[in-house]
C-alpha cells in the first residue's frame, strides 16, 4: 500500500511577537546619564575652553598678518607659503624628528632596562630608593636643570670635562659643536624625562601574573628568552602608552635646546617650538608662528595616528 | 508620519534649544571684550612703570616710589618689575602686555629696543625737552652727547639715557701677577692683546681660559668689529636733532651729530668682518679664547673670580657683580679694548620710553625727569651694578669699596674715543641679533666655516633688513 497521505502541510513558521514598542530610558537611567553629564562637563568644558578654542584661534591667527601693535590683517595662506620657504624653519621640523627618534629610543631603552632590573630580587627599602632617585628629576622645572646641566656641560669650566680629565680625554665641546650639541642635549631631556617611562613600566611588570613566567619556566624559558617572549608581549600597552605619550612631549621639547644651547650652534638643535617662540613672541610674526605651530599639530596627530595603527600588530592584549 | 519627520516634541524641544543658544550668543556678543585691564586692581590711575626686574631690587623699587611721591603727591605710581632674562625677553614680556591691553605707560629701554619702541610704541619726547630746557641744561651738561644721540630716532628724541656700559675689557690681577705681565696700557693693540693671552695660556695650565667672551649681540663680535673700523651693517646718521645738539651743547660736542644712528643695509661679508672672524677663529684655534656660547656674564663671574679666565669684554656693571661675588678691588682691573683699526668702542645704554596708549603722557614726563635727577641715580645705582650715565657720578668714592682701579675708563670711553658708538640696533633687531648669534657659532666652529657661515648670515640679514617689523 502506497502511502497515499498527503505529507502535512508544512507548519507555518510562527510569527514573531510583535516587538514592543521600544521603551525610553528609565528614570534611573536619565539619572545616571544626568549625573554622569554633570560629572563631565567640567571637563569638557576645560578641553573647549583650553584646547580646542586656542588650536581654532592658532588655525585662524596663521591666516592673518599680526605683529601684536597692529591690528591683523588677512594674508590668506600666505603665512604657510612663508614657512615652507622658510630654511630655519624646515631644519627646525628635521631637528626635532631626530631629536624624538633619539631621545624617546634611549628614554624607552633606560627606563625598561631599570624597571626590569629592578622587579628582580632586591630589598624593598632600596627599591623604593631607587624609584624615587628616578623619579626625582621628573618633577624638577626643565629650565632649572638645564641651566645647571649647561654648568656641568661647559668646555672650559664644566665639571663633566674635568672628570674626563683624570682619564685622559680631552675637552668634549658639548654645547658649542654641531656634532656633539644634539647628543648633549638628548641626554639632559632622557636624564629628566625617563622617570615617567619608567613608572609606567613598573606598574606593567607588576600586573603580569607570575604563573604566566612560571609557566614559561617550566617550559624551559629562561632568562632573556623569557622577557622576549612573555614579558614584552604582555608589557607592549604599557610600551605603546609610554611611547606615545614620550613622542608627544619630545615633539613639543623647548625649554632644554633653548637653555643649554639657544638652538645652536648655527641652526644644529633648533626644535619646532623654539621657532614658534622666537617668530611670535621675539619677531613678532604671530602670524607665521601660528601657521608652524598649526604644522606641529598636523605632524604629532599623524604621528600619534600612524602609531596606534602600527600598534595593532604589536601590542597583546591579556 | 514617518521616523523621520521630528515630533512636534521634538520641534518644540530643538526650537527651545535653539533660542537659548541665540539668547546666548546675543548676551556674549553684546559684552565688552574681556581684557587684561578687567582684572580687579589693574587700571587704578596709577602711572604705570615696567623696569626689566633683576635690575632694580625692592629697595631700588622703594626708594624710586618713596622719592617720586615727594616730588609728586597727587601722582600715583606703580612700577611693575617684569622679570626677564634679557633685554629680548623682556621686551616680549612687554608687547604681550600691550597685546592684552595692559600697556604700561613707560617702559626702560635699552640700546637695543630704542629703535623699535621708537618705531611702533613710542613718542618723542621733543616737544617736553623744548619746554623745559632750562631745567634739563643741568642734565645734557652731565651726560655725553654719544648716549643722547643713541637714543634719537629719526631727528627726535626718545628716552633721556640714565644708564649705559661700554665693552671695555676686564683683566684679572691675579692671571696677569701669574704671568709676570704688566698691566696693559690704554693704547694696547690686538697684536699686545694677542701676546697677552700667549702669556697667560703659558702660566696658567690646561684648565684656564685667556679670554672669555659670549655670544651677544653687546660685548660679543660687534666689539672687535668696531676695532676693526666695520659693523653688521652700514652705519649712517639722520638728518634733524640740531634742535637738541644746538640747544644743550657746545660747539665742539655737537659736532657730527644727527638725528640719531640708521643701520640698514647688512655687509657682513666685507673684508674686514671676515678678518675678524678670522682672528676669533684662531684664538680658538690656539687654545686662547673659549668657543661661542650663548648666555650673559653672570655666568663667568664666579670662574674670573677663582683664576680661570684672564680677561673679558665687560661694562661697569661687572664691578658690582666681582664685589657681590667677593672678589677683592685689586684683585681686577678694566682696561679699554684693544686697538685695531681704530680703537672705536661699543655700547649700549638705557632709558624710560613713553608709550603712546599712555593716557597720562604729562605725569609719564615728569617720571622720566625725575628718573635722570643726579639723586635719583645715586640711590638707584649705588651698588655699581651699572655705569650711570651721568659723568658728576663716576667718583673715586663710587668704586672705593668695589674698584677697580681704573675707574675712570667707564665714562673715558666715551671722552677719549668719541667715534664711541651704540650697539646695532635697527627696528628688526631681535631677528639681526638671532642670526647674528646662529652663524656665529656656526663661523667659529672651524676656521673653514667663517666664509661660508658669512654668506649666508648676509643673506639672512638681507631679509631680516627687508622685513617690516
Amino acid at each position: 500500500m502506497t502511502n497515499t497521505q498527503t505529507p502535512p502541510a508544512r507548519a507555518e513558521r510562527p510569527t514573531a511577537p510583535p516587538a514592543p514598542a521600544p521603551k525610553g530610558p528609565s528614570a534611573r537611567d536619565r539619572g545616571t546619564r544626568l549625573l554622569a553629564t554633570l560629572f563631565l562637563t567640567p571637563t569638557i568644558v576645560g578641553i573647549v575652553v583650553f584646547t580646542v578654542v586656542p588650536i581654532a584661534g592658532s588655525v585662524i591667527l596663521s591666516l592673518f598678518h599680526w605683529n601684536v601693535i597692529d591690528s591683523p590683517s588677512y594674508a590668506g595662506l600666505s603665512n604657510y607659503g612663508e614657512v615652507f620657504g622658510d630654511e630655519t624653519v624646515l631644519v627646525s621640523f628635521r631637528n626635532t624628528l631626530v631629536f624624538m627618534v633619539f631621545a624617546v629610543a634611549l628614554q624607552l631603552l633606560v627606563a625598561l632596562a631599570l624597571a626590569l632590573t629592578l622587579n628582580g630580587r632586591m630589598p624593598v627599602w632600596l627599591r623604593s630608593v631607587f624609584r624615587s632617585a628616578f623619579f626625582f628629576p621628573l618633577v624638577l622645572s626643565a629650565a632649572s636643570i638645564s641651566v645647571v646641566m649647561k654648568y656641568l656641560f661647559n668646555q672650559d669650566f664644566g665639571v663633566i670635562n674635568w672628570l674626563l680629565g683624570f682619564v685622559g680625554i680631552a675637552p668634549v665641546p658639548w654645547l658649542t659643536s654641531e656634532n656633539a650639541a644634539m647628543a648633549t642635549v638628548v641626554l639632559v631631556y632622557v636624564w629628566q624625562q625617563f622617570g615617567f617611562s619608567f613608572l609606567l613600566f613598573v606598574g606593567g611588570l607588576n600586573n603580569i601574573p607570575k604563573e604566566i613566567h612560571e609557566a614559561a619556566a617550566l617550559d624551559g624559558a629562561t632568562g632573556l628568552r623569557k622577557h622576549l617572549t612573555v614579558t614584552l608581549p604582555l608589557l607592549s600597552p604599557t610600551l605603546l602608552v609610554a611611547s606615545v605619550v614620550g613622542i608627544i612631549n619630545a615633539l613639543q621639547v623647548f625649554e632644554q635646546p633653548y637653555v643649554l644651547t639657544n638652538g645652536g650652534p648655527g641652526d644644529s638643535t633648533r626644535t619646532v617650538v623654539m621657532v614658534i617662540y622666537e617668530t611670535a613672541f621675539e619677531q613678532l610674526r604671530f602670524g607665521e608662528a601660528s601657521a608652524v605651530g598649526v604644522l606641529l599639530f598636523v605632524l604629532i596627530m599623524a604621528v600619534t595616528a600612524l602609531q596606534f595603527r602600527l600598534s595593532r600588530r604589536f601590542v597583546h592584549y591579556q | 508620519m514617518t521616523d523621520s519627520h521630528l515630533t512636534r516634541r521634538s520641534l518644540l524641544r530643538y526650537g527651545a534649544y535653539g533660542a537659548g543658544a541665540a539668547a546666548l550668543a546675543g548676551t556674549a556678543a553684546s559684552w565688552d571684550r574681556l581684557t587684561g585691564a578687567d582684572i580687579p586692581g589693574r587700571d587704578d590711575g596709577s602711572l604705570v612703570v615696567a623696569t626689566l626686574g633683576p635690575a632694580y631690587g625692592p629697595e631700588a623699587i622703594r626708594t624710586l616710589q618713596e622719592g617720586f611721591a615727594e616730588l609728586h603727591p597727587d601722582i600715583k605710581l606703580r612700577i611693575n618689575a617684569v622679570q626677564a632674562v634679557d633685554w629680548s625677553d623682556f621686551f616680549a614680556k612687554i608687547l604681550t602686555q600691550v597685546a592684552a591691553g595692559t600697556a604700561p605707560d613707560l617702559v626702560y629701554v635699552a640700546t637695543e629696543g630704542v629703535q623699535l619702541f621708537a618705531q611702533r610704541l613710542g613718542v618723542a619726547l621733543d616737544k617736553w625737552v623744548k619746554r623745559d630746557a632750562a631745567e634739563l641744561k643741568e642734565y645734557f651738561t652731565d651726560v655725553h652727547p654719544s648716549l643722547v644721540e643713541s637714543m634719537m630716532y629719526e631727528g627726535s628724541l626718545y628716552q633721556l639715557p640714565v644708564e649705559f656700559n661700554a665693552a671695555d675689557m676686564y683683566v684679572n690681577r691675579q692671571v696677569l701677577r701669574r704671568a709676570g705681565a704688566d698691566f696693559p696700557p690704554a693704547d694696547w693693540t690686538r697684536d699686545d692683546f694677542t701676546a697677552l693671552l700667549r702669556d697667560m695660556k703659558r702660566s696658567s695650565g690646561a684648565r684656564f681660559t685667556p679670554y672669555f667672551w659670549t655670544n651677544r649681540l653687546w660685548g660679543g663680535v660687534v666689539p672687535w668689529l668696531f676695532a676693526n673700523d666695520t659693523n653688521l651693517l652700514t652705519e649712517s646718521r639722520a638728518p634733524g636733532g640740531a634742535w637738541l645738539w644746538d640747544g644743550f651743547y657746545p660747539a665742539a660736542q655737537r659736532k657730527g651729530r644727527g638725528g640719531g644712528f640708521r643701520w640698514t643695509t647688512p655687509q657682513v661679508t666685507h673684508d674686514r668682518v671676515e678678518e675678524v672672524y678670522d682672528y676669533l677663529a684662531s684664538l680658538i684655534q690656539d687654545g686662547l679664547c673659549t668657543r661661542p656660547e650663548g648666555g650673559n656674564g653672570q655666568n663667568l663671574i664666579g670662574v674670573f673670580s677663582t683664576g680661570r679666565v684672564g680677561v673679558t669684554p665687560a661694562g661697569g656693571f661687572w664691578a658690582g657683580g666681582l664685589h657681590l661675588a667677593g672678589m677683592e678691588r685689586d684683585g681686577f682691573d678694566v682696561q679699554y679694548f684693544p686697538r685695531w683699526r681704530t680703537q672705536r668702542m661699543q655700547y649700549g645704554a638705557a632709558g624710560y620710553a613713553l608709550l603712546r596708549t599712555s593716557t597720562m603722557q604729562d605725569e609719564a614726563w615728569e617720571f622720566i625727569k625725575y628718573a635722570a635727577r643726579k639723586d635719583t641715580l645715586e640711590w638707584l645705582f649705588a651698588t655699581n651694578q651699572t655705569t650711570p650715565a651721568r659723568r658728576s657720578l663716576l667718583t673715586a668714592g663710587r668704586y672705593a669699596k668695589t674698584g677697580p682701579a681704573h675707574w675712570p675708563v667707564f665714562y673715558d670711553t666715551l671722552d677719549r674715543f668719541p667715534d664711541t658708538g651704540p650697539i646695532p640696533a635697527p627696528p628688526q633687531v631681535a631677528e639681526v641679533e638671532q642670526v647674528l648669534l646662529k652663524h656665529t657659532g656656526t663661523a667659529l666652529a672651524s676656521a673653514r666655516s667663517v666664509r661660508p657661515a658669512l654668506r649666508r648670515m648676509q643673506g639672512d640679514l638681507e631679509k631680516a633688513m627687508e622685513r617690516d617689523v
